[in-house]
């Protein structure tokens, strides 16, 4: 803090009447000598008197009347996940997430399925051309879902536990 | 206070109607508070209400240990904050351009004795420098300007420390001082 700021801070403290006794005697009889100090303690006064003058706002007269007639409404931005559902939820998700990883680990997933379109009876009954192979990594499959489902968990957590949680202790002051 | 308890006490019991008193008691400070952050009245009356509407859902989360009107004037604060939000989120919303050039409705009432122009001036001046300081000060200087609410009031609404409150609007006070103070010395060379 500068001397400037350090001088204002104590005028301020004597505009709002913060200094006492010695203190305060000791102060007006330097502002008595400083002419330039004067000149700031009518500035900030003049400030300090508009300031006080901020009013309190009133809002429309039907006010009440529009709070009482929504008070059965809440909640106001609804999520229709409670609390128990989420729980419920999140567990399953993160069973599947645990089951599809062991299943993983176990290498269940480590072979590559195809799928030969031209085995299909449409193509054998109505297509005379040859139609791809479509080759399928079951493992990296396996992996996307897990991914997917760690997003759901996360989304679900978030909705159904901590924003309702720090919401409650927003409120409880 | 007692009274205000038992009232609350009542309205828990399932007396909803009398939840309009306390409505009535405080609606203009919530609203005051929510225009201050939103600086549009119909937002700010929506945000009002609901954050009237959340405090009475969670009338029992109540712990009674602050006065109920900082309870319910910080979740007024901090409804008219998440709304803010929302709206910074949504760049084509036509409040979201809203400047603080409205700021200049909030101050408006000067000492009696001033003549109109001279009043309208320093209205004008007020206002120019208050839309130069950062929105935090800004707040925590309206706050404190209400009178209705003490340092440490102010610090419990909008859940920063006294001393950061302090801090604030000794520096927002001391720029609008200089602040004020080129604008006049800028007014005056125009002369």
């Amino acid at each position: 803090m500068n001397q400037s700021q350090t001088q204002d801070s104590t005028l301020f403290e004597y505009i709002d009447g913060g200094l006492k006794g010695s203190e305060k005697k000791n102060f007006e009889q330097i502002l008595k000598d400083s002419p330039a100090l004067q000149t700031r303690l009518e500035e900030l006064r003049r400030l300090d008197s508009g300031l006080r003058t901020i009013k309190v706002e009133h809002p429309s007269k039907n006010f009440t009347q529009r709070v009482m007639s929504r008070l059965d409404q809440y909640p106001i931005r609804s999520s229709n996940l409670t609390f128990r559902n989420g729980i419920l939820l999140l567990t399953g998700v993160l069973v599947a997430v645990g089951l599809g990883s062991l299943l993983l680990a176990g290498g269940v997933f480590d072979g590559t399925s195809s799928i030969d379109l031209n085995q299909t009876i449409i193509a054998n009954k109505y297509i005379q051309k040859t139609l791809p192979t479509f080759n399928f990594n079951g493992k990296l499959i396996m992996n996307i879902i897990i991914l997917l489902n760690l997003a759901l968990a996360f989304m679900v957590l978030d909705r159904a536990i901590l924003r309702p949680w720090f919401e409650r202790r927003r409120l409880s002051v | 206070m007692t009274n205000e308890y038992s009232l609350i006490d009542k309205i828990l019991a399932g007396e909803q109607h009398l939840y309009a008193e306390l409505v009535n008691r405080y609606k203009s400070y919530a609203f005051t508070i929510a225009l201050k952050i939103l600086e549009n009245k119909p937002e700010a009356e929506e945000t009002a209400q609901d954050a009237f509407i959340k405090a009475y859902h969670h009338l029992r989360s109540f712990n009674r240990e602050s006065k109920f009107s900082t309870w319910l004037y910080r979740i007024a604060f901090n409804t008219a904050i998440s709304y803010k939000r929302k709206r910074k989120a949504r760049p084509d919303d036509p409040f979201g351009r809203a400047s603080f050039q409205s700021i200049e409705n909030v101050i408006v009432e000067y000492e009696a004795g001033e003549d109109t122009l001279e009043r309208d001036d320093k209205k004008k001046f007020i206002s120019q420098a208050m839309s130069k300081l950062n929105e935090a000060d800004r707040l925590a200087l309206n706050l404190y300007y209400l009178r209705e609410f003490s340092l440490e009031e102010v610090a419990e609404i909008t859940g920063m420390q006294v001393n950061t409150v302090k801090v604030r609007v000794h520096r927002a006070r001391q720029r609008l001082a200089d602040e004020l103070k080129s604008v006049l010395q800028k007014e005056a060379l125009t002369l």
